[in-house]
Parts: C-alpha cells; structure tokens; sequence
C-alpha cells in the first residue's frame, strides 16, 4: 500500500469515522437528545462530500487495482452524499411518530452508503460484491425496519430472500467469470471473456441477471413493490434510489469498464431490458391507486430509462456518444434520486396514521389544505413526469440525446412514449390534491423543520438543475472521461 | 436592438406577476384580480411596442441572445418576424381579456387561477418568440400545465377525464416532437457543425430523407394535435365544453395557433422537402377537417360544442393555406389564425356570458333572447357574421386568401372549402335563429327573470374584440404587410425543394 492510497480514500475514510461516532453518540445520548443524532450524520455527510471534491481529477487505482478512484466513481459518491443528507432528514419525525430508534436508522444508512461508496470504486469483481452486500444487508434492515407491522416484515423478508437469491446468481457469474479467465480485474475480464465461447455467455449472463435484479429491471422486478410498500415511508424514498444508484454503479463498472469493448454484444439484451422495463413499469403503475405502490412501480419505469442510456452507449463505438451515454445514465440516477426521495418523503407526511397506507384518497384536497406542500408535491410529479423546467426532464432530454445520438432513436421513440404514458398516473396525484374535494376527516399533516428543510432544498433543487444544469453537465463530461 | 430587452419584458412581465401574487394573502381577492389584470396589461402594453417592427428591414427583429446551457449550445434567442408580432400580440390582448373577463365568475381559489393564467401566458408568448428550438419547447410544455389545471380545477363536471385527455394527446405529440428536435440537432452537429439548437441555423440545412420524414411526421403529430386536425381532434371538444370561459378563450383564441405557428415557423422551413411531400397528404386531412367539423357543427346541442367543433374546421382553412404553398394561402392561413383567435375567443366569451345567467348551454333550452337581450343578441350576431365570413369582418379575409390559394393548388379542393363557407352560414345561423328567435322554452321562461343584459365588465372585455374584428376586416393591412415578408421566407424554402427524393429509415 502507498501513501497516497489513504489520500484517495479519505472520502470512505471520513465516512467510516462517521458511521462509527454515529453508532458510539447513539449509546451515550438520553432520550431527550437523540434528535442530536440527525445533525450530526447531516454534518458529517457534508464532509464526506466537501472530501469528494478534494479527490476529484486524481483518477487513480489504488490497493493493488482492488480500488479505483477515478471522477466517475467521484460523481456516483456525491450522488450518494445528496440521497444520504435527504434520507437523513426525510426520517426523523416518521420514526419518532412510530417509537422506532433513531440511532439505528442512522447507522444503518451511513453503513449502507459506505457499501455504495466502495461499489462505486471498485475495480475487481471481488471489491464490487464486497461493496454490494455491504450496501444491500443494511437495505434489507431499513425495509424490515417497522418491527411491529407486518407489511414491513413481508416487505423485509422479501427483499432479503430475493436479493440474497439475486446475489447468489452475481456471485456464481463473478466465479464462472475467474474461472474463465484467471482474474477478477474488471478491466482485464472484457478481453478475455469475449474470446471464451458459450461459457463466457453464461459468465456474463449471469452478472447481467445478477446485476439488472439489484437495479429491479424487468423481468426482475417482483420483489419491488412489496419491499417498497412494506418499508417506513422515508425509508423507502431511500431504497428506491440508493440500492439504485449502486446497482447502477455496478452496471457500469461492469459494463461499461469491463465489457465496454464488446459493446455491440450485449446491446441488444440492454435494449430489450430497457423496452422491457419501462413499459412493464409504467402499465402497472397505471393500475395503482396506492401512492406508494404506484411510485414503486414508476421507479421500475425509471430503471428502464436509465438502462436506455446504458443501451445508447453499447451501441456505438463514438467516443463524444459514449460519452454522453454515460454522463446520461449518471445526470439521471442523480436527478432520479433527489425527485423520488423527495416525493416519498410528501407520501410519508401524509401517513400520520398508520392504518392510511398512502392510498391517493389522503392526497384529496391537499391544495386547500397545504397549498406549500401541494405546490411541492406537484412540482415534484411534474418533474418525475418529466415536464420543463424541472430536472426530470433534463435527465429523461439527456437519455434521449443519448440514444439518438448513438442511433438508436426507436430507443428514443419508446422512451418519449412511455414519458406520455407515466403521465396519466403522476397526473392523477396532481388531480386529486388540485382537483378534488378533502377526505371528511383527513390524516393530520406531519411536519417538522427537518423534513421542511429538506422538502424546500429538493424542490429547489429539481427546478435549479432543470433550469441550470450546466455546471453538474461539465463535472459529469469530466467524470465520464475518467472512464473512457 | 435597442437597449432595452422588449421580448424578455413581454414574456416574462406575467412572471412577476406570478411571484407577486405568492405575497397576496389568498383571501384578497381584489389585490389578486388587480396584481394579475396591471401584469397581464403591463405584458400587452410591451408587445404594443412591437408595432415598431419593420416590414422590410431584418428577419428577426429585438433579438436577445444569451449562453444557456452551453454544454448543449442551447441558448437563450428569443426575436420575432411580422408573423410572431402579430401572434403575440393576439396573445396579450386575449390574455387580458380573459383575465379580465374573470372578475366576476371566477369566485372559487382566486388566487392559483391567476397564478395559472399568467403562467400560461408565459408560455404561449414563449412558444411565439422563441428562435432556440429547445427553448421553444420548453415554453411549449409550460403552456400545457397551467391549461390543465384550469380545465380540471376550475372547469364543469367532466373536467378531470376531459383535462387528462388534453393532457395525454398534447404529451404524447410533444414528447414525440422532442425527440425530433434532438435527431435534427443532432443530423447537424453530426456534419461536423457545433452542436446548436438555433433555428437560423437549422433551417438551413439540407438533411437526410429519411430523417426529414420522420422528424416531419413527430412534428406533424405534436402541431397537428394542437391545431387540432382531424383525426387527432377527439380532445378538443371535451376540454372546451369542460373549460371556464376564459379557459377557453384561451384555448380557442391561442394555444390552438401554437399548432399553426408551428407549422409555418418550424415544420415548413426546417424540413421542406418533407413539407412538400407529404403536402397532398396534409391537404387531404385539412378538407377532411373543414368538412368534418362543419358538419358535425350542425348537430351539436350544446353551444359551446358547437363553436368547438366550428374551431376544427375553421383551423382546417390554415392548415389547408399553409400546405398549399403559395402567397395567398399562407397569408390567407396566418389571417384566419388571427381573426379565428378574436372571433372564437369572442363567442366563447358570448357563451360564457349567458352561462353565467343560466348554468345552462343547450341551445334546445334557449330561444326568444333577441326580446329579452337585445344588446346581447345584437353583439353576438356581430360575431356570428365573423365567423361565418361574412365581407367587411375579419373572418371573411382569411376564408377568402385560402380559398383563393387552394383554386391554384386545385379547383376541386377550392370547391369542396366553398361549399363549407355555405354549411358554415347554416349551422351558424340555425344557432342564432333557434337561440334568438325562436319561441322561448320553457325553461327559459322560468329563469327570464334573473335574465340581465351585459353587464359594464363584459361589454369592457369585448370592446377590444369588436374593434378588432371590424379593424382587420375593413384594414387588413397592416397584418397583411407585416406578414408580407414571413410569408415570403416559406415560400421560397418551399418552392425550391424538389420533395423528398429517396426515402430510407435511418435505422
């Protein structure tokens, strides 16, 4: 190990720090001062991103070329950091509502996004599994996290049995993928693996399996729902774009580093997958009346806009293309998770009772109620649907240029439509807090400053990055260059 | 350009409205109605100062160009041509009066419906200006969301199924054009050209076939829905009988000439050679739309459905002038935009002031109003003459520029539009005898009595209506010297393509 090595990693290295006072202050604090522990994790969450920029543009392989800390794995941290700082605040008074432990849930974040920081960097098959269970278990914890409620315990269960089962498969590709090639380098098993025949498909489905389960693609979806229903509401605002943002790290690790050469190969599974995903999510998010479920499923639609941008840049061998595909996939996954987080942390508020499970009947006549939060919730829909000026429909333009530019403009075609498509459901939010009259009694609002304060920064941030995303564009060109 | 940034003031003036609003408690009604009507006024009294526009001197005129979001060379370029003026100042002065018109009916959340118009009208003066084709589609999108809730917050019974349907075909055209609009920009950069969104840059180029028909058909589907043209008309119906009155002033007056400017600005000069292939097809539609709609007018029991489906074949005559490449036609189609956007806006205002009275709109209820509002009865026939083309008001230019412009394209189109000016004078007139001059039905005998004929606010809101619809049809001048040399551009993209030569996928 070089010195420098520990230079490139202060990032993990603070945040390690960070997981580890959380866990320690927790058992130190009287009732009274466990809220102490939000400001702390937020605090701490802000060095971790302030040491992010600090390692920008140093790109190098460290331990050995176990780790790599290049801008791409830079970019997908601070995407991390955001979706951890929003977490954070989204929770609090959810959990306090339902008696459940404060200093847990922070612990099991921070740890769950140290799994995501090291997916994000790594560049061997085994430091990628390693990052990715890391990331995963403490999910299956937060989805279960309701210990008292039985939706979460289903929710929980199926999400640990299935992703157990999805980790098994990548594990059993990443063991065929050594024993064709003699390595688990990222960056060498591309070559190898091209020239190794049938088995070499099997090694490589078994990965995409493995990896498109994580990122909930269709066919492999059908843990979502119900782990996403089952959940605490923040927390599920979390799980719907973390884990995606390290299955997404993941994917392009592996295929974009490792199998980038051989693009051509495996378009055609990515674009299917795409096709295939998006339409599947959208068509049943159509039939849902339970906002949760129906933000679930849209977020299944989402992943396949997002593989659409992996499927631009296996099919071209342009360079400026390549680059735009990834950068797409990249600008999206962070749009995605500020939007989705955001609009499941607007579900939570409206949750105060639990036996109300986020049917759309608690949305009624929000706009008279709550006009702050109904103008929130509506610009967040807007955005998720993707309509100017909002950061939704930077991310789904960036796909598209993505797709078109690499020659795919059925690709393109089919995203435009599905964007039509999710309309009518993320509309149908809008038309029952504008349009329709309030409950007889309807579920008292949660607020606190924290979720205020959050809400507020989400907000602004989905209109800012839609109006102005220019600045994130360039940092993103540079981290796509790192990998290219 | 002078020093000061006129276009930026137009568009944007409704904004600071927007946000002065947000300070209004929302139970001052009178402050909100106020700081909506002087921003909405403030908005129009900019776009007067493009009557400076010069006719003769450089295509777009008040350029503003600033950097965006240079990563994607998309700029901030906003200007306008004889047509855009003319277009945007159609906007403000229906704005207002729809803003205006308001006062009075609009009592339920006061505050977001003014907020919502003056969004719209953000967007549609947007869609008018902008010379970036991104920019312009992001003005396009923000025109579709305050239209919606509009309809659906403030709209009749059926108003949520009929603003969702709105939105879902506006969507589907919209998202489609996106996409078009990206392969365009893309063809060009592809050809070793920065990479650029200007449409002074774009318009120039000579792309693919296959390219151009696609992207033709993407833009076909997103303007033509907005026209709307049969067989993409199905929403229009709906979303009018279910809009407020000013919603639909707005709809009618405005955003359906998003569709027609569209056309003219961006599908004809951009892709010519598509434009005049798939010209017979685009022709066809539009006889088929002004024929369909006439017709169907003759059966609607419902006033405003009538004047709905009136619009359809009315907005078939500019889609009809503007695929027959030639001057008359295209003058005569932008002349049918404008007196088609004060005619309708009018009637939808006329409809909307005896809905008010009576909660009803069949007209197999009404009859006898001429006796009881002979005010009301003599300013609504002033409209109903417009809009059946009648010499000397605005209608009657536009129909007439068209017809003309179609006999040189081919005497049997010409004569199958002549015959709908007839059709046109009976479903028109029939509504005006059964409303006006029948024997009163009995259920219009029992409500005679909160019968009252215009009010000071209403015959306001129609005064600039009726001065217009007079002005242009006595002095069509000035719209026709401003369009003059627009109209011209077009045609010269047009006439010096040869169509579409070979056609491939580009896939």
């Amino acid at each position: 190990m070089e010195p420098n090595d520990l230079n490139a990693l202060r990032p993990e290295l603070i945040l390690t720090v960070l997981v580890l006072t959380v866990l320690t202050v927790d058992l130190f604090l009287g009732r009274t001062w466990k809220w102490l522990l939000t400001p702390l994790t937020v605090i701490g969450l802000l060095l971790v991103g302030v040491s992010c920029v600090f390692v920008t543009g140093i790109n190098q392989t460290i331990f050995a070329g176990f780790y790599r800390v290049d801008d791409l794995s830079v970019a997908f941290k601070l995407s991390t950091v955001v979706i951890g700082i929003l977490a954070a605040l989204f929770a609090p008074p959810y959990l306090a509502q339902r008696r459940l432990p404060l200093g847990e849930f922070n612990t099991i974040l921070l740890f769950s996004l140290t799994g995501m920081f090291v997916l994000a960097s790594a560049s061997d098959l085994i430091t990628l599994f390693i990052g990715l269970e890391l990331m995963v278990m403490p999910a299956y914890l937060l989805a279960g996290y309701h210990k008292t409620d039985r939706y979460s315990n289903e929710g929980g269960l199926k999400y640990f049995l299935l992703g157990s089962f999805a980790s098994a498969i990548l594990l059993f590709g990443i063991s065929w993928t050594y024993g064709l090639t003699g390595s688990t380098r990222i960056g060498e098993i591309g070559d190898l693996l091209g020239g190794s025949g049938p088995a070499g498909l099997v090694a490589i489905g078994m990965l995409t399996v493995g990896a498109t389960f994580k990122a909930a693609a269709v066919p492999f979806h059908f843990w979502t729902p119900d782990a996403y229903q089952g959940a605490p509401t923040p927390l599920t605002g979390f799980l719907s774009v973390g884990p995606k943002l390290g299955a997404f790290a993941l994917l392009v690790r592996l295929f974009v580093e490792g199998l980038g050469a051989s693009g051509a190969d495996w378009f055609g599974v990515m674009a299917i997958l795409a096709l295939l995903t998006m339409t599947g999510g959208n068509i049943v998010a159509l039939a849902q009346t339970n906002v949760k479920r129906m933000l679930a499923y849209s977020s299944i639609a989402h992943t396949g806009y997002i593989i659409a941008g992996l499927a631009a840049f296996a099919h071209t061998a342009d360079a400026t293309a390549r680059g735009e595909a990834l950068q797409s996939i990249l600008f999206y996954v962070l749009g995605y998770g500020v939007m989705n987080i955001a609009a499941f942390s607007v579900v939570g508020m409206l949750q105060r009772d639990v036996r109300r499970f986020g049917g759309l009947a608690a949305f009624s006549g929000l706009a008279g109620r709550a006009p702050a939060l109904a103008a929130a919730m509506a610009i967040l829909m807007l955005s998720l649907t993707g309509i100017p000026p909002t950061v939704g429909f930077f991310a789904k333009l960036y796909v598209l240029v993505a797709t078109v530019d690499a020659g795919v403009a059925w690709l393109a075609v089919a995203v435009a439509l599905n964007a039509a498509l999710a309309a009518f459901y993320y509309l149908r939010v809008i038309v029952y807090m504008y349009m329709r009259e309030p409950e007889a009694e309807p579920a008292p609002i949660e607020r606190s400053p924290t979720t205020v304060l959050a809400l507020g920064l989400s907000v602004a941030g989905v209109i800012l990055l839609g109006l102005f995303p220019d600045p994130i564009i360039s940092f993103l060109r540079d981290s796509a260059a790192s990998l290219l | 350009m002078s020093g000061l940034p006129v276009l930026t003031l137009v568009v944007f003036t409704p904004l600071i409205g927007v946000l002065l609003l947000l300070f209004v408690p929302r139970d001052r009604a009178r402050i909100i109605r106020w700081v909506a009507l002087l921003a909405a006024l403030a908005s129009l009294g900019f776009s007067l100062m493009l009557l400076g526009y010069q006719p003769a001197g450089a295509e777009f005129q008040y350029r503003e160009d600033l950097a965006w979001i240079p990563a994607f060379g998309m700029r901030y370029t906003l200007g306008v041509d004889g047509l855009s003026v003319v277009l945007v100042i159609l906007t403000t002065v229906l704005s207002v009066v729809s803003i205006f018109y308001s006062w009075d009916p609009i009592q339920m959340r006061v505050k977001e419906y003014y907020a919502a118009m003056l969004l719209l009208m953000v967007g549609m003066l947007g869609v008018f200006v902008a010379l970036d084709l991104f920019l312009f589609y992001v003005f396009w999108e923000l025109s579709l969301i305050p239209m919606y809730l509009i309809i659906g917050i403030w709209g009749g019974p059926r108003r949520i199924y009929a603003t969702v349907k709105f939105v879902i075909y506006t969507l589907v055209g919209s998202l489609l054009m996106l996409v078009a609009i990206l392969a365009v920009a893309i063809a060009h950069a592809a050809a070793g050209n920065p990479f650029t969104f200007s449409y002074e840059t774009l318009r120039g180029f000579g792309y693919a076939d296959g390219l151009q028909a696609l992207a033709f058909v993407a833009f076909f589907l997103a303007f033509a829905i907005k026209v709307p043209m049969w067989p993409f008309h199905t929403w229009l119906p709906d979303a009018h009988v279910e809009a407020p009155t000013a919603g639909s002033i707005i709809l009618a007056g405005v955003l359906l000439k998003l569709g027609g400017y569209g056309f003219l600005r961006y599908s004809l000069p951009l892709l010519p050679d598509a434009a005049v292939s798939f010209a017979p097809i685009v022709i066809g539609l539009a006889v088929v739309a002004v024929l369909y709609g006439a017709m169907v007018s003759m059966v609607q029991p419902d006033l405003k459905k009538l004047i709905a489906y009136s619009s359809v074949s009315h907005m078939g005559f500019v889609m009809l002038g503007a695929f027959v490449f030639n001057t008359q036609g295209l003058q005569g189609a932008v002349f049918q935009m404008v007196s088609h956007g004060v005619t309708t806006g009018a009637l939808f205002l006329l409809v909307g002031v005896i809905y008010e009275r009576t909660h009803d709109r069949q007209i197999a209820h009404m009859g006898g109003l001429n006796g009881r509002l002979p005010r009301y009865a003599a300013i609504f026939g002033l409209f109903t003459f417009a809009s059946i083309g009648l010499p000397g008001l605005s209608g009657f230019i536009g129909e007439f520029l068209v017809v003309l412009g179609s006999f040189q394209y081919n005497g049997w189109v010409a004569a199958a539009t002549m015959l709908v000016v007839i059709i046109s004078a009976v479903y028109m007139l029939w509504m005006f005898q059964r409303v006006f001059f029948a024997v009163p039905s009995d259920w219009m005998r029992r409500s005679w009595p909160s019968l009252t004929d215009m009010s000071r606010n209403e015959w306001l809101a129609l005064a600039p209506l009726i001065l217009l619809v007079v002005g242009l049809g006595v002095y069509p001048g000035p719209v026709l010297d401003a369009i003059g040399a627009p109209v011209q551009r077009i045609l010269e993209a047009v006439n010096a393509s040869q169509g579409l030569t070979s056609f491939s996928l580009p896939w």
